[in-house]
């Protein structure tokens, strides 16, 4: 166990958050500048820029393995394995101080007002318990926190507040793949990410590495241990690394009273807390849950509604490679979008089925990554002389049309507890049940062929289609869902579960539809409203002992 | 680690994924076997079970049918031999100056708005696309 300040913990905190994720990074940061005392617990460590391999020779190979988003794959010591023998698409996320926005790819990407009422709208899955309009003064806040590159005016978005910094280069893969939208006349803008296009807040400018999905070693992608945690602990926030929760506690009344966790030389410990924070994630969070039972919740804490775990929401992924005579250059970052198309997103029921994707052009690396010699295929197809063929067609003259699809919640589709696996304190791990459904289906077949015929509009000499890569679960969302009836929600609209009112849960679990966009900006733009939310009502708040609150 | 033995059968191997051709070096012209499958085996020590497992595999086969075998029958150990064979490959600097890819390096951002302002236009042009959710839901 490590605790980034030399004061000792507090014995009981003001606020205990488990995560030191996108969310909790937020939580932290805006508690710790009110002068309230927080304690966080997070089962990684530090990560610091240096230890990326990203402009290293060896980044290739070192990417499928030690820095592979799969924790089943990378194995290691701060990761907990997840079953998935049950569901079609592999989780990725990273533990560790920023979480796992250590390896995401930044795009920065708003929800649409339509997502926030697709049952009003579309007819399908639920509104939200708030609208665009509420969230957006949060967004705009969240892109100035985190220096957010990208062009004002798309009008793909109602109006509102500029990115602090101009756009990324978009290259000449962005260009290439704006000319064959251009032709078909469909929507493209150029993509806003979360890194900076220029020295930003004691951040330098991105040095286009594009190994922004392997850490970015010119510390310059926003992640959170980068924008958040240095002005965390600056006003006086506890930081506890190596520190595995394993259950959250209650007192007699029924309220969180506190953690147990295990550091990392397998001492158990106890954190109390008179308000305690969850953010670990749309897989962590509901596990730990799960993992919390006693007389008065039996099936978990702030189950009475069932639905802890359930809904899970993954955004299948399909993507389709162009491959072009011209030199492109598309090794080069960011990785990151280059460009990104919302010409099919909104719901358009002659498709055949409801709600849509985004788009986004990315890059495709470099010439280990062209190789697609996987075992079982013939073994000319891509050894032999057509290694050497397949490398000078494709390197730097491929690029990638992603899709991430909408699935829509599904109770069906959950987390639970393993009944035998478990990580490395024994405590039980998860496990995912997950199908995409016949909607999520006729989606990407018609995304995939739309994307197809876009590269085709461009000049693409060959193309290549993945309707659904199993390692596309970036986005674990749904699995604690907020709404304003507790028989059909876990918390309310400011991520207070409904049977513990000091009980809170601010990651991805909360979201009630997935939308078709990449959801950090919604998970951070929403941490900080409900944060906010309890700061401003910390007179009326419940706590589980005498308040510090 | 590695015997001559063991070197001069995955050398044999490896030459059959990547020979000589296209105006490209084979894998042991490129000093594979005997420097970059260290180095890769350095940062991939998790592929030495399959690497083992395919030379083992392929004794006292003829490489081409060896290959052949091990796609078909041992499938992750021919996913380690080639992971390996390819990254070391592509770890000989010649080897990257020939394919013509100067590997992931610093490149400071300029400004290209001006490259594709005209197509945006056209854009701005077809105007809004998304929904009003607010009037539709009577918000």
């Amino acid at each position: 166990m490590t605790t980034t300040s030399s004061r000792a913990l507090p014995e009981v905190a003001d606020v205990l958050v488990v995560g030191a994720g996108a969310s909790g990074s937020v939580a932290v940061k805006a508690l710790a500048e009110k002068g309230f005392s927080v304690v966080c617990l997070e089962q990684g460590d530090w990560t610091p820029p240096s230890s990326f391999a990203g402009d290293k020779p060896e980044w290739e190979l070192v990417k499928q393995k030690q820095w592979h988003p799969n924790p089943n794959v990378r194995g290691g010591p701060s990761d907990y394995p997840v079953d998935t023998t049950e569901s079609d698409v592999n989780p990725l996320m990273y533990s560790g101080v920023g979480g796992s926005t250590i390896l995401y790819a930044a795009h920065w990407t708003r929800f649409l007002p339509s997502d926030f009422r697709v049952r009003s709208m579309d007819g399908i899955a639920d509104d939200w318990p708030f609208s665009y309009e509420e969230l957006q003064p949060y967004y705009e806040r969240m892109d100035r926190e985190v220096g957010v590159s990208g062009l004002a005016d798309n009008p793909a978005y109602p109006p509102g507040a500029s990115y602090p910094l101009p756009p990324l280069p978009i290259g000449k893969i962005g260009r290439k793949a704006a000319e064959g939208m251009d032709k078909l006349g469909w929507h493209w803008w150029p993509g806003a990410n979360s890194i900076p296009s220029r020295e930003y807040r004691h951040r330098p400018s991105c040095l286009r590495y594009g190994t922004c999905l392997t850490g970015c070693p010119a510390g310059a992608k926003a992640s959170t241990d980068l924008t958040h945690w240095p002005a965390a602990l600056e006003a006086g926030a506890h930081l506890v690394t190596g520190a595995r929760v394993r259950e959250i506690t209650v007192d007699q009344r029924g309220m969180a009273s506190g953690a147990v966790y295990t550091n990392r030389d397998g001492d158990e410990h106890r954190q109390n807390a008179s308000v305690i924070i969850l953010a670990g994630n749309g897989i962590g969070t509901p596990r730990l849950l799960q993992l919390s039972t006693s007389n008065l919740f039996p099936d978990g804490m702030a189950n009475s509604s069932g639905l802890v775990g359930k809904n899970l929401m993954m955004h299948p992924y399909g993507a389709v490679v162009g491959s072009y005579e011209d030199p492109l250059d598309s090794w080069l970052g960011p990785a990151g979008q280059s460009i990104e198309s919302m010409q099919f997103y909104e719901t358009d029921t002659s498709r055949g089925f409801v709600r849509g994707a985004k788009w986004n052009v990315m890059p495709s690396g470099g010439p280990l990554g062209m190789r697609s010699g996987y075992g079982g295929r013939p073994v000319d197809e891509s050894w032999g002389v057509n290694f050497h063929r397949n490398v000078k067609a494709n390197l730097g003259r491929s690029f990638e049309w992603g899709i991430i699809a909408e699935d829509l919640p599904d109770e069906s589709n959950c987390v639970v507890l393993d009944p035998s696996l478990t990580d490395s304190d024994g405590i039980p791990a998860p496990k995912l049940i997950y199908k995409s459904s016949e909607n999520t289906s006729k989606l990407i077949d018609f995304h995939v062929d739309r994307a197809r015929e876009a590269h085709e509009a461009a000049g693409a000499v060959t193309t290549s289609t993945t309707r659904l890569m199993r390692d596309c679960g970036w986005h674990l969302l749904g699995t604690a869902r907020m709404g304003n009836d507790p028989a059909t929600s876990v918390t309310d609209q400011w991520g207070r579960t409904h049977d513990v009112p000091n009980l809170y849960v601010i990651d991805g679990s909360v979201f009630v539809t997935s939308s078709g966009v990449n959801p950090t900006a919604t998970i951070m733009a929403l941490a900080l409203r409900s944060v906010e939310h309890l700061i401003a009502k910390r007179q009326d708040q419940a706590v589980s002992s005498p308040a510090a609150l | 680690m590695l015997t001559d033995e063991d070197r001069r059968l995955f050398a044999a191997l490896a030459d059959v994924l990547i020979p000589s051709a296209e105006g490209m070096p084979s894998a042991s012209e490129a000093a594979v076997p005997e420097r970059y499958l260290d180095e890769a085996l350095g940062y991939r020590p998790d592929l030495e079970t399959g690497l083992r497992e395919a030379l083992d595999a392929a004794q006292g086969l003829a490489p081409e049918a060896a290959v052949e075998l091990l796609n078909r029958q041992h499938i992750p150990a021919f996913e380690a031999l080639g992971t390996l064979t390819a990254g070391a490959y592509f770890l000989n600097p010649d080897v990257r100056q020939l394919i013509g890819y100067p590997g992931q390096v610093s490149t400071p951002p300029r400004d290209d708005t001006d490259t594709y302002v005209d197509l945006l236009e056209h854009v701005m042009d077809r105007g809004q696309i998304y929904r009003e959710a607010s009037a539709e839901a009577g918000l």
